[in-house]
């Protein structure tokens, strides 16, 4: 992908659907990667390297992981690009809707449409998930990783830098 | 504005992009309860009701919520200035060392053990992520409706594989409808 106006085709995408990320990136994921490798910019190999990248280095992932996105399609400019398109918009609405915050804090509109909004993204969240887990076709030793590194999550007071180290060695034995 | 900033000592744009600077690095998978051990707890800049306050904001909004978290602190400390600053600390230098590590390393993927390794801690997030999920859920575990709607919402992501905009435009009007519902029936 060279031509602008196919890298303009993935930031003004990346951008909406940014704008539209109830749940936080994670519920994006599902669609940029349809988006992305229909259009044949990435493999499906690639998208799991940058998720599993993006997820191991501190600092704020889901902007990491457009910008390598950005990166593979177009270059330098295409991963500046795919990076302000994932959290310029939010940040614009998060500022105007501080702003007029307090004014609606206790509106019952308000409350009603949170407490509406909440179950659905945490489905968002999840589908998310199960599409990264499902991203790489990897077999059942990948699966059982999964499901392991959810269930110590849920279960215990672990670090989660822990699971992703402990699968990185996993991963280097060739277990997976 | 607020009598209450009044009596606020005014926080130093510096130091702002340098404690959501700390955020970004430190705080991998919580960084929400690291911004309350920085802005409340140590440097005293919010009170815990005024943190809660923008966590509940930033939750109910779309994009990355501890991004929304540094811009709503940066704004309450500082306006637009603040915002910005906070959000710089935050994204610019975390995100250009995380750039520059990745892209060397994908120059390496041809090393099968590098491949592996990425494999290994790309199923491992996948399922901290499907946790996290579950996690938020937790708390609507007796209210069929609501599950039904996340269940729905599930389905239409990752099974059918509609895009984003066409499972919220048919799943939000329903979810708000029984939270509705739900709130005229508990009045």
């Amino acid at each position: 992908m060279s031509e602008p106006a196919a890298l303009g085709r993935l930031t003004a995408h990346l951008a909406m659907l940014a704008a539209i990320s109830f749940g936080g990136v994670p519920s994006v994921l599902p669609d940029i990667r349809e988006f992305v490798v229909v259009n044949g910019w990435l493999t499906n190999q690639d998208f799991s390297n940058f998720f599993a990248v993006a997820q191991a280095i501190p600092g704020p992932n889901m902007i990491l992981m457009m910008s390598f996105i950005g990166w593979k399609a177009a270059g330098l400019p295409g991963a500046i690009a795919c990076a302000c398109a994932t959290f310029a918009p939010p940040c614009a609405m998060y500022f105007i809707a501080y702003r007029f915050w307090d004014r609606f804090r206790e509106a019952r509109w308000q409350r009603i449409a949170r407490a509406g909004l909440a179950p659905l993204t945490a489905g968002l969240v999840v589908a998310g998930g199960t599409v990264m887990a499902g991203a790489a076709d990897l077999g059942w030793p990948a699966v059982a990783v999964t499901c392991g590194a959810a269930a110590l999550l849920l279960l215990t007071r672990l670090n989660p830098l822990w699971m992703i180290g402990a699968a990185g060695v996993l991963g280097a034995l060739g277990v997976i | 504005m607020a009598p209450a900033r009044l009596n606020r000592p005014r926080v130093a744009l510096r130091a702002l992009f340098w404690e959501f600077l700390k955020v970004s690095l430190f705080a991998a998978g919580g960084g929400i309860a690291w911004a309350h051990r920085v802005a409340v707890d140590r440097r005293g800049w919010l009170s815990d009701a005024e943190f809660t306050d923008i966590v509940s904001l930033c939750q109910f909004m779309p994009g990355p919520n501890v991004v929304g978290v540094a811009v709503c602190v940066g704004a309450k400390l500082r306006g637009a200035a603040g915002a910005v600053a906070a959000t710089a600390g935050f994204v610019v230098l975390p995100g250009v060392a995380g750039f520059a590590i990745g892209t060397w390393l994908f120059r390496h993927t041809g090393i099968a053990m590098l491949q592996h390794i990425l494999m290994g801690i790309s199923a491992a997030a996948a399922g901290l992520m499907i946790a996290t999920g579950l996690r938020l859920l937790r708390a609507y575990r007796r209210q069929p409706p609501a599950l039904l709607i996340a269940a729905l919402a599930f389905a239409g992501l990752a099974l059918a594989k509609y895009p984003l905009l066409v499972v919220l435009v048919a799943c939000a009007p329903l979810g708000i409808g029984a939270a509705a519902l739900v709130g005229l029936r508990a009045r």
